[in-house]
């Protein structure tokens, strides 16, 4: 199997930029997934790779070789895209001989590897059918195996679940990881779905408007986001952000009052970043006071969503909080909820990165990790 | 459409309203086919002679209209039908081939590549369709004859080929627009080249759009009057319509033997009319005349 | 030069001749042993065709039995082709030796120089014709042509009908007008045509044209003439808005006692019906005096083309004198029989009828009798340009309009517009300047933009789509935007045929003036833009109506028959246009007509459809809607198709009635779709040319033509004003340019990109 290095690759499209300096090194048989909100140039990027777009500057190396400037055809990828794609006029059989005929593979290879295939995907009665009289799950199936028939050295894939219902999808993310693990081969992968990212990725790339923002094991990331962008981006419900204004050892805003030590070196206007379960209902002072608007309960979990609010003034958005069970008989709309704080992040108000990760284990003590 | 759509679109009183669609509809279709009923009268009457009747039928059906015009000879005895159908068969033929091999790969270049000086040329090949042809053919009669192909089938399929390509290339833009460019990129990353993935996908891909074109440039060449006299001499390279135009001069004509011709330079068209039916529907509209 | 000369001269040119070829033989074997081929071409009718071809057949044998190998290669040329091809053909090498043509363009020809003298013919040959068929070949001083045969108009009777009636004179005709049933009538004759109608003005004394091409039907002979005809017309002498058709189907019915027509129609009568033919009858003056009415006669005659045909073999010299002899020999005694007997011309060489096979044809004689008597059309190269105007004077006064004398000045006004001299000459230097600045300018900003970096870019760029598109644009650009432009720069240009000058932008301003005349009169290109702009907004207006209704009809979930529908009304797109322009003609004609006939069902009057505006207007209207409903009928098929079905389940759902359901959803989704298809329906429409040339052909009094076919008529009709016809075409496209700028969609619009990732 081959890797994959991409060095300061640039691309602009009728002018502006998409891609900006990107850096990245994909070892051989890792399944690297590039994550992002739509615009931030992943699928420029994936198709920068393929070779369907040319770069302005930069270098793209597949294993040994510099593809920069070769055609698709020559650099020996798949791609399955969020389409498809598959030809409307050619049956299961053909597409996924496709690639096989045009690489004037002998016809009995190409036989083999169509029901080799065909049998790892499940598609063995289809063959005869043509694309348009087949299900969303059943096409997509076929394209991954028009991708695998080939066996090439990186794989592509452009956010290929995105035309899949809930249920399926999930069920081809596990197909996926099996076939990786199985096929051992070098892919990367374009999704926008966080969930997608977290579960499947060996490695996790997150861009942001053409650069990589941060890169990283999926739980490593969403443990240590590198800045507010990225911790925003992973979790479920998604993080909640308080602005706050250091003084001395507290961080302060409408129903927050939260220790620090003193001896973290901060700017005045900081970002506190809070996951939903990261907070727990306590009858203690706390550290945020917390209003009730509406609850979600799901049987397995339940959220709050409120204000974190004062007797006067409430701190700009919603604030999403975990329930425990307790919390769950108790919260009504317009209830008011004292909430500890387990674990939080600090990012710079100006610049968004993070400065530190909080931890407040048990004690109330506050202690503090700087981020690198 | 399923049954069960069916019978849940059918609201109360549309026993009345499906009437009304069917007195409509047969009244387009009297419409449609009155005319064509009237000449298909005269070329099965006896006499040459239109009688004011209101109802298009035949007097004294006879095929004599169809024996004269499909026998027609020369003076040295050659069948001239069967030449000048060939004549128009093979202008008509070649003109949709030469028309469609040379506005295909530009229209799915229009669609596919930004190039400098694309908005120009689309311009002025839209341009070209609002020049009236008056001014055209002394012009076009010079050229043909400084490059010697006056008087030939091919210099007739090369001026008819050339003045369909402009509306053919907006249709085959249209068509290739609304073929998803990701087909071709499967087809690259499969390992096609740029010209193998237009080749084997976006071809295959446009079939119906491509038959619409072929079959308007095909008619267009068919029905052509004015050019093909101008510049064809002889007269077993004549096309039909010339023959036809020739029973339907001042002192000359002979309405009998024009209805009959007319009808055998219907029917090939209406047959294909008739066979592409459906990718006309959906070959104008895939296509579109987008502009 | 005396025969024996000539004897001699014939040797020694046949063995200069033999020695060239000797030395040629072995690279041009067709060349050889003196071979001559030449090209005759005709616009005959089978028939006539026929007889034509055993001529020239009998020529070849003679010739070869004089030991030469001479080959007569002949072309039936379409007839409605046929000036405009000898017109192109002739000066670039690509015509025929030798041509028939009516004796009448004999001017024109010598004019454009596309004729060669035939020298002085020997005395016995001249002999053979008529002093009078033989004068009118001469222009200037030479003789042009020689003569073939000779049509007139003549009178068939119906000897049941006439009995034993004495029909002398017009005026007995008249007298039989009381004895006949209802829709039947003395004289089936076609008297507002200005051909036919002729034998009328002359017996007034009334000429057409004057020695000087001056139009000369203008004085008090024509007026009374004119006044006469419409008395005929008045009486139900002869019937009104005749034509050719109905003229011989009258007569063929036995509907009209006797017909003023040609030697066509005898072919079409038939065998039962007994007939006889001949000369027009006299006419009684209001003072007393008889006179007779002489037709106009046509002679079909013989010329030589000014350049030889490039594709004849044999030497200049040889297939000259090989053309004239195969000329006098086709109009000689014994072409002239053989083309009597075998193709029923009316031929004009006397010693020809002396034949015995000649003596029974008592039908044929009649006609060569009264050619003889007629009147052969004036040569003038302007009495071309008399029909159209009088056509419509005469018109106007038969269907009472207009008083004669009126409308004969109104004619000579047109006249005199239609044979206007070209503007003066030009110095061409401002026109020189003004495009080599244009085209300065524009190099100078193409080179400024090819210096700009990013422009360079973009070239190196776009080289991979270049290999795509250049072989389309070339052709396109050589076959299409080339000769357009070649026929726009002659707009610049006045004159007729190969003779050229240029006028600067005259002809724009004559147009756009209306040549000084009424802005608002018929015919202005105000007038005739505002009637354009009309039907193109009916046309179009109806053919979206009607296409749309159709479509939502066919597309209704449930409907029985369907496709038989569909197939039915698509039907009208597979005819050429040509033919369905024909036929609707013929169904809206006042007396033989359908739509009369189906009006007549109903007890409606019958409708002159051509004599207003209104009616001939639209029956232009009704055959190009049925000419053009199917395809929008068909485009909204398939963009119906892709409009979603849950968008009305919506509606529905929120209570919206079926028209609110159209209103709010159907026409909104099918804008975008249809709106390209408007456009370019649009500019078609504004060009159709066949429905209005065709069917209305502009009447009544050209009210009803649109830009187009005006512009076809300035180039073909009305002398092959080129450039004048020119600058029309030009204006029509700056009209559509600029309009379709302002119609969304019409455009090439913003480039259209595949979905973005």
């Amino acid at each position: 199997m081959t890797s994959l290095s991409l060095q300061r690759l640039e691309k602009k499209l009728g002018g502006a930029p998409i891609l900006r300096g990107i850096d990245l090194d994909v070892a051989s048989g890792e399944l690297v997934v590039l994550v992002g909100p739509s615009g931030c140039g992943k699928s420029t990027l994936l198709r920068t790779v393929a070779g369907l777009e040319l770069p302005d500057a930069g270098t793209i190396r597949i294993g040994d070789r510099d593809v920069t400037l070769l055609p698709p055809r020559d650099r020996d990828v798949g791609m399955v895209f969020q389409s498809y794609a598959l030809y409307p006029h050619l049956t299961v059989r053909e597409n996924l001989a496709f690639g096989l005929t045009l690489r004037r593979t002998e016809a009995a290879t190409v036989k083999a590897r169509v029901e080799e295939v065909s049998s790892m995907l499940g598609l063995e009665k289809l063959l005869d059918r043509y694309p348009r009289d087949m299900s969303g799950g059943q096409r997509q199936r076929v394209a991954m195996g028009r991708a695998i028939a080939r066996r090439p050295s990186l794989f592509l894939f452009d956010e290929p679940l995105s035309n899949l219902d809930a249920a399926l999808r999930a069920e081809v993310r596990v197909e996926i990881k099996r076939l990786h693990a199985r096929l051992a081969a070098t892919m990367l992968y374009v999704t926008h779905d966080q969930v997608e990212a977290m579960t499947l990725a060996d490695r996790l790339v997150v861009l942001r408007a053409g650069v990589v923002e941060q890169v990283g094991a999926p739980l490593d990331i969403y443990a240590e986001p590198a800045s507010r962008f990225v911790a925003g981006f992973l979790g479920s419900p998604a993080m909640n952000f308080l602005a706050v204004r250091r003084e001395r050892d507290r961080l302060l805003a409408p129903g927050v009052s939260l220790a620090i030590p003193s001896t973290l070196e901060t700017p005045k206007e900081l970002v506190l970043g809070v996951r939903p379960h990261d907070v727990r209902p306590t009858s203690e002072a706390s550290a945020l006071s917390f209003e009730v608007d509406v609850v979600e309960a799901m049987g397995f979990e339940a959220f709050a969503y409120g204000q974190i609010k004062d007797a006067t003034h409430a701190s700009p958005g919603t604030f999403i909080a975990r329930l425990d069970e307790d919390a769950l008989r108790t919260a009504r709309h317009g209830a008011r909820l004292a909430l500890a704080v387990d674990r939080a992040h600090l990012f710079d108000a100006a610049t968004e990165k993070a400065i530190g990760r909080l931890g407040f284990d048990g004690e109330r003590q506050p202690s503090i990790e700087a981020t690198p | 459409m399923s049954a069960r759509e069916d019978t849940a679109r059918q609201p109360r009183g549309s026993a009345i309203r499906g009437a009304l669609v069917h007195a409509f509809l047969i009244a387009a279709v009297v419409f449609a086919v009155y005319p064509i009923l009237w000449v298909i009268a005269l070329a099965f009457s006896e006499s040459v002679v239109p009688e004011a009747r209101a109802l298009p039928l035949p007097t004294n059906v006879s095929l004599d209209h169809f024996v004269a015009v499909i026998g027609r000879t020369d003076g040295e005895g050659r069948w001239m039908f069967a030449r000048q159908l060939w004549s128009s068969a093979f202008v008509s033929i070649m003109t949709s081939v030469v028309a469609i091999a040379i506005a295909t790969p530009a229209a799915y270049a229009l669609s596919r590549f930004e190039f400098v000086g694309k908005d120009a040329s689309v311009k002025s090949l839209l341009a070209t369709q609002m020049f009236p042809g008056v001014a055209a053919s002394v012009p076009l009669y010079l050229l043909l004859d400084a490059i010697g192909l006056l008087d030939t089938l091919s210099g007739l399929v090369l001026v008819y080929a050339t003045s369909a390509v402009p509306f053919a290339l907006f249709q085959l833009r249209g068509a290739f627009d609304a073929i998803p460019k990701e087909l071709e990129e499967a087809a690259m990353v499969d390992g096609a080249t740029r010209f193998g993935a237009f080749v084997r996908v976006a071809l295959p891909a446009a079939r119906p759009a491509l038959a619409i074109t072929a079959l308007f440039a095909f008619m267009s060449a068919w029905n052509e009057f004015a050019l093909a006299a101008t510049f064809l001499t002889r007269e077993e390279h004549y096309t039909l319509p010339i023959l036809l135009q020739s029973y339907a001069t001042e002192h000359d004509a002979n309405l009998g033997h024009f209805a009959a011709g007319a009808i055998l330079v219907s029917v090939p068209v209406m047959a294909l009319f008739y066979v592409l039916q459906r990718q006309l529907i959906h070959g104008l509209t895939s296509g579109g005349v987008k502009g | 030069m005396s025969l024996r000369a000539r004897a001699i001269l014939l040797v020694v040119l046949s063995s200069v001749c033999l020695a060239l070829a000797s030395t040629w033989t072995t690279s041009l074997g067709a060349a050889q042993d003196g071979r001559v081929s030449i090209f005759l071409w005709h616009a005959y009718g089978e028939s006539e065709a026929r007889g034509l071809e055993a001529a020239v057949d009998a020529f070849e044998a003679n010739e070869a039995r004089a030991g030469r190998d001479v080959h007569v290669e002949v072309t039936a040329i379409p007839f409605g082709a046929y000036a405009s091809k000898l017109q192109a053909a002739i000066p670039v090498g690509n015509g025929p030796d030798v041509f028939v043509d009516a004796h009448d363009r004999v001017a024109s020809y010598v004019e454009e120089h596309l004729v060669r003298g035939y020298g002085p013919l020997e005395p016995e040959q001249a002999a053979d014709f008529e002093p009078t068929q033989l004068e009118s070949l001469v222009y200037g001083s030479d003789l042009w042509g020689v003569p073939l045969s000779a049509k007139g108009l003549v009178l068939y009777v119906n000897l049941d009908l006439a009995a034993a009636r004495s029909l002398e004179t017009l005026e007995d005709f008249e007298a039989l007008r009381d004895e006949l049933p209802e829709g039947s009538f003395p004289i089936a004759w076609e008297l507002d045509s200005t051909y036919a109608s002729a034998a009328m003005f002359h017996a007034y004394g009334a000429q057409h044209i004057d020695a000087h091409g001056g139009f000369a039907l203008d004085d008090a002979a024509s007026a009374a003439a004119l006044a006469r005809m419409r008395v005929l017309v008045s009486d139900e002498t002869v019937p009104s808005e005749s034509s050719g058709d109905l003229v011989r189907n009258l007569f063929r019915s036995g509907r009209a006692v006797a017909a003023v027509s040609g030697p066509w129609l005898a072919p079409d009568l038939p065998p039962e019906l007994r007939y006889e033919v001949r000369p027009l009858p006299r006419l009684r003056r209001d003072d007393g005096t008889e006179a007779a009415l002489q037709p106009f006669a046509t002679i079909e005659s013989v010329f030589l083309a000014s350049h030889d045909s490039e594709a004849g073999e044999g030497t200049s010299e040889d297939r000259h004198r090989m053309a004239r002899e195969l000329a006098l020999f086709l109009a000689g005694p014994e072409g002239s029989r053989i083309r009597a007997i075998e193709g029923g011309h009316v031929v004009c060489s006397r010693s020809a009828w002396a034949d015995p096979a000649l003596a029974d044809r008592t039908t044929l004689r009649a006609f060569r009798d009264a050619a003889a008597a007629a009147w052969p059309m004036p040569t003038h190269p302007h009495m071309s340009r008399v029909f159209g105007p009088v056509d419509r004077a005469i018109r106007k006064v038969l269907r009472g309009e207009m008083e004669p004398a009126a409308a004969l000045a109104e004619a000579s006004h047109r006249f005199a517009d239609e044979t206007r001299p070209p503007p003066d000459r030009r110095d061409p230097m401002w026109g020189i300047v003004v495009l080599s600045s244009v085209l300065v300018i524009a190099m100078l900003s193409l080179v400024r933009q090819l210096s700009r970096p990013e422009v360079r870019e973009g070239l190196v760029r776009s080289m991979p789509a270049y290999a795509w598109v250049t072989h389309a644009l070339l052709a396109v650009i050589v076959l299409v935007v080339f000769p357009l432009a070649v026929g726009a720069g002659t707009s610049f240009f006045a004159g007729q045929g190969s003779d050229l000058h240029y006028v600067g932008v005259a002809n724009y301003v004559d147009i756009l003036t209306a040549r000084g005349g009424d802005l608002f009169a018929t015919g202005s290109f105000w007038v005739v833009l505002a009637v354009t702009v009309l039907w193109t907004v009916v046309n179009v207006a109806s053919h979206v109506g009607i296409g749309i209704a159709l479509a939502l009809a066919l597309s209704r979930p449930v409907l029985k028959l369907k496709t038989a529908y569909r197939v039915l009304l698509i039907l009208p797109w597979a005819v050429p246009s040509y033919v369905t322009a024909l036929a609707w003609r013929g169904m809206f004609h006042r007396q033989l007509g359908a739509v009369n006939a189906i009006l007549d069902v109903f007890g409606v009057e019958p409708i002159s459809w051509f004599a207003h505006f209104a009616t001939a207007f639209a029956a232009n209207v009704a055959t190009n809607v049925w000419l053009g409903f199917p395809f929008m009928m068909v485009v909204t098929l398939g963009a119906l198709t892709s409009i979603p079905k849950d968008l009305y389940e919506a509606a529905e759902v929120d209570g919206a009635s079926p028209w609110e359901q159209f209103r709010l959803i159907t026409l909104p989704m099918l804008g975008p779709a249809l709106l390209p298809a408007v456009a370019m329906g649009a500019v078609w429409t504004f060009n159709m040319f066949n429905v209005v040339f065709l069917v209305s052909a502009g009447e009544p009094d050209g009210s009803t033509e649109i830009l187009v076919s005006e512009a076809y008529r300035w180039a073909f009709t009305r002398g092959h004003q080129t450039g004048y016809a020119a600058a029309y075409a030009v204006l029509i496209f700056g009209i559509l340019l600029v309009t379709t700028r302002y119609l969304p969609g019409a455009t090439g619009g913003a480039p259209r990109r595949g979905k973005a990732a």
